[in-house]
């Protein structure tokens, strides 16, 4: 586990190391830490638009005493080789360095509107992606940690439900086409374990558009597949 | 309603006033509501326009680590205020005036770029801000900056090697707010061979 001090201090070692300007998006516990919503996290969660900036930090992490774990399955769908990070293990914590995507969830121009943080140490911008988008990437894991974050993001923070509900509409289309089930079904679990409010009509609009899409699909003699994470 | 609650409520900027129409409460339950909030560091007062203050609400207490980035610096020294469209903290060294000067003009945002021009007069090494400006490509756009400033504030002045420097210096393209260019500071611009995006009205309000 890190907490802020400590994340700072190895995002400073990193760009001192870089050559070139590097940006990335904080997601998960790191962006809430940033946020103040968190003491501290186990793990880093970057990702990347570039695929040059993600090999200048995963070198620099390297050699900075990283190491790249090898064999990730089990974490994440098996089916599926995108979405999948680039761990880099350390004494006592983790980089995930996710490019364009974080396990389905695609970072597209509106996420990117959505920031709200930039942070800069020397030469690695990181931005903090909005607390609605962390909450919707922590829907497509089945972690139990995740799980305590969401809530945690639904207390303490004024989400914005019409964002999640459009984003879920544009992600169906672009991303997992399952996505609207596995938001359902996350939110559900929040509201039944945690007793965090999340309103009627979101859930409702939320199966609208699984329903929808998988009207579309069926056009096409498809279906949705919904894979969920190994516990 | 638990202090949370009230701040979640309150989020963004508010006065007494409103305060106590969005709680529909009185001015006094109002301010004994800001004082609380305040103890547990949900409340940030700005002041506004004749000293009327003004309180930034947020339930989540934010580390202010690292030192103040693009729109704090410039919100905290020039007198053209600017919306920040995010928050921005530089954690490996204090960003020099220079550095913010050429970080404005990088925005191409016309208002970013309009209160950047009052950190000229605060500008200690002009050798720096050449450095800088040059590494970015935007040498010739600070130099005519730096001209239309002088037109209408107190700036500091430009020591002849920077000035040459930047005169001599490369951009990537003459316009420093996309397809903006300016009306009355043509010489300006035929010095530098810029656009420069502002008429005199615009600078006007470094007068008001």
């Amino acid at each position: 586990m890190i907490n802020l001090q400590e994340q700072i201090g190895l995002f400073k070692i990193i760009g001192s190391q870089l050559k070139n300007n590097v940006e990335c998006i904080a997601i998960g516990g790191s962006a809430m830490m940033f946020y103040g919503a968190k003491n501290a996290t186990k793990d880093v969660d970057l990702v990347f638009l570039k695929e040059e900036d993600l090999i200048a930090v995963k070198k620099i992490l390297y050699s900075s005493g990283f190491d790249e774990r090898k064999n990730i399955k089990g974490i994440f769908r098996e089916d599926e080789d995108s979405g999948k990070p680039v761990m880099m293990d350390g004494k006592e914590t983790r980089f995930d360095l996710f490019l364009n995507e974080v396990i389905g969830y695609k970072i597209h121009e509106k996420v990117i509107e959505r920031i709200r943080d930039i942070h800069e140490f020397s030469n690695f911008i990181v931005k903090t992606a909005s607390p609605e988008d962390i909450l919707m990437m922590k829907g497509c894991t089945e972690r139990e940690r995740d799980r305590d974050d969401a809530a945690e993001l639904i207390r303490k923070f004024n989400i914005d439900w019409s964002i999640i509900v459009n984003e879920t509409s544009q992600q169906t289309k672009i991303g997992i086409a399952a996505f609207p089930l596995l938001l359902y079904d996350f939110l559900r679990e929040l509201e039944d374990n945690f007793t965090t409010d999340v309103p009627e009509h979101v859930m409702e609009e939320l199966l609208i558009i699984a329903e929808k899409r998988i009207k579309e699909l069926s056009k096409k003699d498809q279906l949705i597949k919904v894979t969920k994470y190994k516990k | 309603m638990d202090l949370m609650s009230i701040a979640k409520k309150l989020e963004g900027l508010q006065t007494i006033d409103s305060i106590a129409k969005n709680l529909d409460i009185n001015r006094r339950t109002a301010i004994n509501y800001i004082w609380m909030l305040r103890k547990k560091g949900f409340v940030e007062t700005i002041y506004g326009k004749r000293k009327i203050r003004m309180y930034k609400i947020s339930p989540i207490k934010t580390p202010r680590l690292g030192y103040p980035g693009l729109y704090e610096y410039l919100n905290q020294y020039s007198k053209i205020k600017v919306y920040a469209p995010y928050t921005n903290r530089i954690y490996d060294h204090k960003p020099t005036t220079e550095e913010i000067i050429a970080k404005a003009v990088k925005t191409g945002d016309l208002r970013t770029i309009l209160s950047s021009l009052a950190l000229f007069n605060k500008v200690k090494n002009w050798q720096r801000l050449s450095k800088i400006a040059r590494k970015e490509l935007i040498g010739r756009k600070i130099g005519a900056l730096y001209d239309a400033a002088k037109t209408i504030i107190k700036v500091r002045h430009i020591d002849k090697r920077a000035r040459k420097a930047l005169l001599n210096s490369k951009i990537e393209n003459k316009y420093i707010v996309k397809n903006a260019r300016t009306k009355d500071l043509k010489q300006i611009e035929n010095m530098w061979k810029v656009y420069l995006p502002f008429n005199k009205a615009d600078l006007e309000a470094y007068k008001e």
